[in-house]
């Protein structure tokens, strides 16, 4: 075991997921909730008689239904169980994991059910947003969650015309790859050759952010089970188990302008990876992993982080999808499964990162599943004002 | 022109005035224009002023337009009857838009009632898959029988109806079984169930073949509640619920953001220095997060300082309680206010009138209310320094 602090190993042994959409009338919260419950216990081919503890995570503030475990209690069938609310902004999902991880791994629990979900079009997601902010100060000149200075910077790093192309290019990428995904959310149809006209016509929202870059708002839930080696082990007859190597939350202050001052600090991106590889003895991430479900907000963001999380310098990022190393068959492929600018529905959108990759490690992905054997998978969660979460899921329990 | 999702361009234009709430039109003064590409596209102008609607059809060019949408008919009328998503067709690019947004996300609206299609075409089939649910077991007490509909032409089909035990079904094919056949053109099935046409006189003129036990015919039109177009139509009815919440709020600012308003009043920007690592932090901060110790130094920075970046922001979110929208382009700069350190930019917007001047590296100074009351309005906005 890497993390020495492990007590004892944890697999995932179940995932269920809903379709994504804007357009969710035909359930409530609870009844959307229950759908992604039965699938994963389907999944993993047990029933609640097997969980000993629920984990329920979504951003209440979006809905404006507080306590909102207890109102999709006949959802996650956590009557009468031990549960646990996680709320952690857009990291929600990636720290339900984090946080069943730690649970099991310590012994608490063998089995864990554990439930991620948004249903955005039943609040008002930037009024919510701008309620997080410091209202003391910062909260009058919120803008939700929009920027343009990561656009700005890449700009002026990298020129106005190659940066364009080059989140352009990342934005069709993963449209393609969420074309594959039969329950991402948005699922346009862009093709390469539709660059330039993007570029220049989609609406400005901030500065060089423009519409066609930004993540959707999206309704659904994704549910993981979770169990300890040993009872993993003997539940798991139809799919293998998937392990949790080892995970990593960074966080940061509340507030945005130091991000952007004359000197810039390192970002939690690759504080988060330096970490977490040193610790795993990982020294070229691109080499060893075989897919990388990243929570990308925009394809600015997606783009820019992919140089922190990688440990990557200038412009090797760039470069690496220029030449197609993010693509399905490329070196490393990043969000088959379409990603969050495809899909965001925000409790379950970190969750999905790992569940997605979990999948890819089964071989269960559907027609997103990679052609090669995945083995390594790297996950990450983003939330408020730029802190992360990341997690290393492996195929073979041999580290 | 082209029909779509069951509707026409012109049934949604000239729908318009029927649907038009002069109540929703209260103060506005606006021209919504619409340039729909294609054969079977076109051109409208939709005038409001003063509570009053114009519809134009326009050829030529659209003049003195608040704001244009730009789109396909197909995409148009899916948005229009909620078949295809409106911000997918905006975020794809199949919906564009000139001009003021604002106008159709808030105003649009309130101005019209929803759009319905005209009723569309009964079939033979709409028919047969309401028979069941409009059976009337109580009618149809001791009754043991099987009706054959041998319906012909365009949109017709065979069906037999079984009833027995006081339940209805209906399975496709003529049951060898039946107690009776009636056969008929598609046309003549719906005429007769939507009361179009008369029984008696269809059968009397041969447009209805029965076969078998007439008696059983007569008895099947008694059995039934009558066909409704609604039947079909509004098959389930999905209900959801509308709250506004509105919640008054009151934040205890502590001494140290106290001191920063207290400054505020004076014109003045105070920041907390750390006494380890001598970041200073605006707005001031008791704690410094880095090096987890108390700062209780208090520093005046700038008035005036270096902008590092600049967000324009061309799409404002509507609050949330009030449905205002800010007036766009508005844009956000960040700071580095004279002495403060240099990783610690300070965010607030520039003047409006310097947005299109303003660039990285420029000098700007706070503009103040007049009457400063220790608020985060008194503090209007930066400009630049000349």
């Amino acid at each position: 075991m890497a993390n020495k602090k492990k007590n004892r190993n944890v697999a995932i042994i179940g995932i269920g997921q809903t379709e994504y959409s804007s357009h969710k009338e035909h359930q409530n919260q609870a009844e959307m909730v229950n759908e992604a419950v039965r699938r994963a216990l389907d999944d993993a081919r047990i029933t609640m008689d097997d969980v000993d503890c629920v984990m329920h995570g979504n951003m209440e503030l979006f809905e404006m239904v507080y306590q909102p475990d207890l109102w999709h209690e006949i959802g996650t069938g956590a009557y009468g169980k031990e549960e646990i609310r996680i709320t952690t902004g857009g990291t929600t999902g990636a720290s339900l994991v984090c946080a069943a991880d730690n649970l099991v791994a310590s012994g608490m629990y063998d089995v864990i059910l554990a439930v991620g979900l948004e249903k955005l079009q039943e609040g008002h997601t930037t009024g919510g947003i701008t309620n997080m902010a410091d209202p003391l100060w910062f909260r009058h000149l919120q803008t939700g969650a929009l920027t343009g200075t990561t656009a700005q910077e890449m700009i002026e790093e990298f020129g106005e015309d190659r940066a364009k192309r080059a989140a352009m290019k990342y934005r069709i990428m993963m449209d393609k790859h969420a074309c594959l995904n039969p329950r991402a959310h948005r699922r346009f149809g862009l093709e390469y050759d539709q660059m330039d006209d993007l570029m220049n016509t989609s609406p400005k929202l901030v500065g060089e952010l423009r519409l066609i870059h930004m993540c959707s708002q999206s309704d659904g839930a994704c549910v993981m089970v979770f169990a300890s080696e040993e009872k993993a082990k003997k539940l798991c007859k139809h799919h293998p188990p998937v392990w949790i190597r080892d995970h990593i939350t960074v966080h940061r202050e509340e507030t945005l302008p130091n991000l952007f001052g004359f000197k810039k600090p390192e970002m939690t991106q690759r504080y988060a990876a330096r970490k977490l590889f040193e610790r795993n003895g990982i020294k070229d991430p691109v080499e060893y992993f075989d897919v990388f479900e990243m929570y990308d907000p925009s394809a600015w963001w997606g783009l820019d982080w992919l140089r922190e999380f990688l440990l990557l310098k200038g412009d090797e990022h760039i470069k690496m999808l220029e030449e197609g190393e993010f693509d399905l068959d490329g070196k490393l492929p990043v969000n088959p499964s379409g990603g969050v600018t495809a899909t965001n529905p925000i409790g379950a959108t970190a969750m999905l990162r790992p569940a997605e990759a979990a999948l890819q490690i089964r071989g269960d992905a559907g027609e997103h599943q990679l052609e090669r054997n995945v083995r390594h998978a790297l996950a990450s969660g983003f939330g408020g004002t730029f802190w992360t979460v990341l997690i290393m899921l492996e195929k073979d329990l041999n580290w | 022109m082209t029909e779509y999702y069951g509707s026409k361009l012109e049934d949604i234009f000239n729908s318009m005035e029927d649907r038009f709430r002069p109540e929703g039109a209260e103060g506005v003064d606006a021209i919504f224009c619409y340039d729909i590409a294609g054969e079977d596209g076109g051109k409208w102008q939709v005038s409001v002023k003063d509570k009053e609607l114009r519809v134009e059809k326009v050829e030529g060019n659209l003049k003195g337009c608040s704001v244009t949408i730009i789109t396909d008919p197909e995409t148009f009328i899916g948005v229009t009857l909620g078949k295809i998503d409106a911000g997918e067709a905006f975020s794809s690019g199949k919906i564009k838009v000139d001009g003021d947004i604002g106008l159709l996300t808030n105003i649009l609206p309130k101005l019209f009632t929803k759009y319905t299609p005209p009723a569309k075409d009964v079939t033979s089939k709409d028919i047969i898959d309401t028979v069941v649910e409009r059976f009337r077991a109580d009618k149809a007490e001791g009754i043991d029988i099987v009706i054959g509909y041998d319906i012909t032409g365009e949109g017709g089909g065979k069906w037999s109806v079984i009833v027995k035990d006081g339940y209805c079904s209906v399975k496709e094919g003529l049951d060898p079984n039946c107690t009776v056949t009636m056969q008929m053109d598609a046309k003549v099935f719906v005429g007769l169930n939507l009361g179009l046409i008369d029984g008696t006189a269809a059968f009397t003129s041969g447009k209805v073949k029965i076969e078998g036990d007439m008696g059983a015919a007569a008895l099947s039109a008694g059995m039934f509640e009558r066909f409704k177009v609604g039947v079909i139509e509004g098959a389930e009815e999905l209900i959801s619920l509308k709250c506004l919440p509105s919640i008054d709020q009151r934040f205890a600012t502590g001494p140290v953001m106290g001191k920063w308003f207290d400054g505020l009043k004076e014109k003045k920007f105070y920041a907390t220095k750390c006494p380890v690592c001598g970041r200073t932090q605006i707005p001031p901060r008791e704690i410094c997060a880095l090096c987890r110790v108390r700062c209780t130094d208090f520093v005046e920075l700038g008035p005036k300082g270096t902008v590092t970046l600049i967000d324009d922001v061309y799409y404002a979110s509507p609050d949330p309680l009030t449905g205002e929208v800010r007036e766009t382009p508005y844009a956000g700069v960040y700071i580095v206010l004279d002495g403060a350190s240099e990783e610690e930019a300070f965010a607030h917007e520039i003047k409006k009138e310097d947005i299109d001047r303003i660039k990285p590296g420029m000098r700007v100074r706070p503009v103040w209310a007049e009457k400063r009351v220790g608020s985060y309005k008194d503090l209007l906005y930066f400009e630049i320094d000349e």
